[in-house]
């Protein structure tokens, strides 16, 4: 569809210059139909459009009239591409389509055992239970998953993407042993998730037998030094504020925010670094020879023209950081700390399907499904707004 | 615009544009810039150094604690470089029997697994990546457009609102305990569909027709023209689906028993210093370290190690393609 027709859409409903004025909440619903009617004419001409005759192939056949066996022949091996899919599409069908449909439906049975497939019936109910964290076995409690996974992902993303932009800064603007430096900061971009949380559990973990402490690990004993007291960092039920019904395990948080920082940054580094050598040169030049100083190259030139892959990494740490899981399984242990305190939202989801309630596991990830959904809608919003330089 | 202090003159960038009778001093300035560099510089090394000391740390501390005593790991002050090297730490890993009943599995059994499934999973997914991304990209059959667009749009739902239901199909088709069900869920990635026809299409029209005079067939052309020239991407593919096998831990977890998970499975497990049949052990009792069945820190770092190790020569060697798979894919497999 053109940008022509678009605009003739939106125009239509709308004279120029309405003869009667109306009392301003009749117009509003006037507008609001106009609007509707407009929403639904973009979406008719789209599909129109996808449907719409492509223009003759200038490669195709035009001999003589074939016999109708012929013909049927040709058409059908036309189509032969289906055959070419097929493998992809049959798998899709049931470990992709079929799952999606199943969440949407299960979620909203009561009571629904997976095994022999019974049900009481249809309703909220499951929803409710999970919000309330009345499920009745000693799972994990959702709320207490959404304010982990939010409080992480909203603290670590940005942390991390401003680590990423300050190391890519700095390695850009040296010139001897940049490669050198590159491979070493490049190095823990492919790590095992569960692996390298259980030697980042090693350095914050007390182990003490009953009688004695035998070691603080390191980094209590470089805190010891500024006279700070041994804190348990991975213990579980320890160092915790309570807040209503909510535990916020603030030491927890601090080792998963420092680990996910750590195995964030590679990424991040790789993509603005890069996005900083491509920058055209001129740019620089150009500055230079206006007298610009070095900060106002960086905030001028650098960093608007890095802007789209800011806000690239920005959103995906944050779609990542929303389906979180191995950091916090490998740093505290499978159930995630002590009695999930450190659960997150896909945490959340193994759990119950381990326990064999899958109303729950079915209504959590369907919530989990909505809220990726609210982010990719509110990116898309920012997204177009902003300009890009390139 | 700034102003000279002196003269009220303009100035212009670093240049004083009053300076003229006075004598532009431009040993001063340049004697000025070069401080100002080298003060730059050392902060900016400085900076960059502490940043990868921070990055290697953890590989250096995993690779060293799993060489130590375990004493010695738990001395309250740690040390840097391990006294004495107790490499029998890792044969002790690779000797562990989770428990004794037949469920449990030993090393050699868990690599096993986990490099069947890599090497099955990846060679398949990539067959059926490679003829589904040609006929999006080279055949014309109805619906296409509509098909495609209905497999991207799937790209947008997280993979864990499919794992319940997915849990919930391979236990009613029995498949559970099994390679298979280690494999066929994971095989599609319409990422990697997308991205190959993405490059498929790149290729012009007009070496298709040339080897249709050729008298290549539709199979022939993609064999032996389209794959060599997309060769790149498919071994970006190839590795960045390895490791994800590799990497694989809460399906298998969730479907099979300890004998048929992977190695990500079995890092997370315990290691305890269990006496082995012939009545080895590392720290017999006796002799004041005996630990019991509490687990060991020096044997979980070893079998960190045997996890982490092989990705990491991987990405040393594999570098270049990995990189461009991930900044393309953003993902890890």
């Amino acid at each position: 569809m053109t940008e022509n027709e678009k605009d003739m859409i939106e125009a239509e409903p709308q004279p120029e210059a309405p003869k009667k004025k109306h009392n301003r909440f009749v117009q509003y619903f006037i507008n609001l139909g106009a609007r509707i009617k407009g929403w639904f004419v973009d979406k008719w001409l789209a599909v129109k459009d996808v449907f719409k005759k492509k223009p003759k192939d200038e490669y195709a056949y035009s001999g003589p009239e074939l016999s109708k066996g012929e013909k049927f022949r040709r058409g059908l091996k036309s189509q032969s591409g289906w055959l070419f899919v097929a493998p992809a599409l049959i798998l899709m069908a049931v470990f992709t389509f079929y799952p999606i449909i199943a969440a949407f439906i299960n979620s909203f049975k009561i009571d629904y055992s997976s095994t022999t497939g019974a049900f009481k019936g249809w309703g909220f109910d499951n929803f409710v239970h999970v919000l309330t964290g009345d499920t009745g076995t000693a799972g994990a409690n959702f709320v207490q998953c959404l304010v982990n996974t939010l409080v992480l992902t909203f603290i670590s993303v940005p942390l991390s993407t401003l680590l990423a932009l300050l190391i890519s800064v700095a390695l850009n603007s040296i010139k001897r042993i940049q490669k050198a430096y590159q491979t070493i900061l490049f190095l823990p971009y492919l790590t095992n998730a569960l692996a390298m949380g259980a030697v980042f559990a090693t350095f914050f973990k007390i182990i003490e037998t009953p009688s004695y402490t035998e070691t603080v690990g390191i980094v209590n004993i470089v805190l010891g030094w500024f006279g700070i007291r041994p804190i348990y960092w991975i213990r579980g039920g320890a160092e915790v504020w309570t807040l209503g019904s909510l535990t916020i395990p603030w030491a927890k948080y601090i080792v998963t925010i420092i680990y996910e920082v750590w195995s964030g940054l590679p990424f991040k580094i790789l993509i603005l670094f890069s996005a900083m050598q491509s920058i055209n040169k001129q740019y620089y030049d150009a500055a230079k020879v206006d007298g610009a100083s070095r900060w106002t190259v960086l905030w001028k030139i650098t960093a608007p023209m890095i802007m789209p892959q800011i806000s690239y990494l920005l959103v995906t740490g944050i779609m990542g950081g929303m389906k979180q899981y191995s950091a916090v399984v490998g740093l505290f242990g499978e159930t995630m700390g002590q009695a999930y305190e450190m659960g997150t939202m896909v945490g959340y989801l193994y759990n119950y399907i381990e326990l064999g309630q899958m109303g729950y596991a079915f209504a959590g990830s369907l919530m989990l499904f909505v809220i990726i959904m609210i982010i990719t809608f509110i990116n898309n919003k920012i997204t177009k707004k902003r300009t890009t330089y390139r | 615009m700034a102003k000279n202090k002196k003269t009220g003159e303009a100035v212009v960038g670093k240049w004083d544009l009053s300076a003229g009778d006075e004598g532009f001093d431009a040993e001063k300035v340049q004697k000025r810039e070069k401080i100002k560099h080298i003060v730059k510089n050392v902060l900016v090394y400085t900076f960059l150094t502490i940043c990868a000391v921070l990055a290697f740390l953890p590989f250096y501390w995993m690779i060293i604690s799993s060489l130590k005593v375990e004493e010695e790991f738990r001395e309250s002050v740690p040390t840097f470089f391990p006294h004495t090297f107790q490499w029998k730490n890792y044969w002790m890993i690779f000797h562990q029997v989770t428990s004794a009943s037949s469920t449990s599995a030993t090393f050699g059994r868990i690599l096993a697994n986990t490099l069947i499934v890599g090497l099955l999973s990846t060679f398949l997914g990539l067959v059926i990546i490679v003829i589904t991304a040609y006929a999006f990209a080279r055949m014309e059959f109805k619906g296409k457009n509509i098909l495609f667009a209905v497999m991207l749009a799937t790209m947008m739902i997280p993979g864990e609102l499919f794992t319940a239901s997915n849990y919930i199909t391979v236990a009613k088709l029995q498949m559970t305990n099994s390679y298979t069900v280690l494999i066929l869920p994971f095989l599609v990635s319409v990422y990697y569909i997308y991205l190959l026809r993405n490059n498929f299409m790149q290729i012009p029209n007009s070496l298709y027709q040339a080897a249709k005079i050729d008298g290549l067939s539709d199979m022939g052309y993609l064999l032996k023209v389209m794959i060599p020239l997309t060769a790149p991407t498919l071994i970006s593919i190839t590795l960045l689906r390895f490791i994800g096998t590799w990497n694989s831990y809460i399906w298998p977890r969730l479907v099979n028993m300890q004998q048929w998970q992977m190695i990500t499975n079995w890092v997370t497990g315990g290691f305890v210093d269990r006496v082995q049949p012939d009545g080895f052990c590392l720290y017999p009792s006796g002799n004041g370290s005996d630990y019991g069945t509490t687990p060991l820190d020096t044997l979980k770092m070893a079998a960190v190690c045997m996890v982490s190790l092989p990705l990491l020569i991987l990405f040393i060697f594999c570098r270049k393609y990995i990189m461009r798979g991930v900044s393309k894919s953003g993902t890890k497999g």
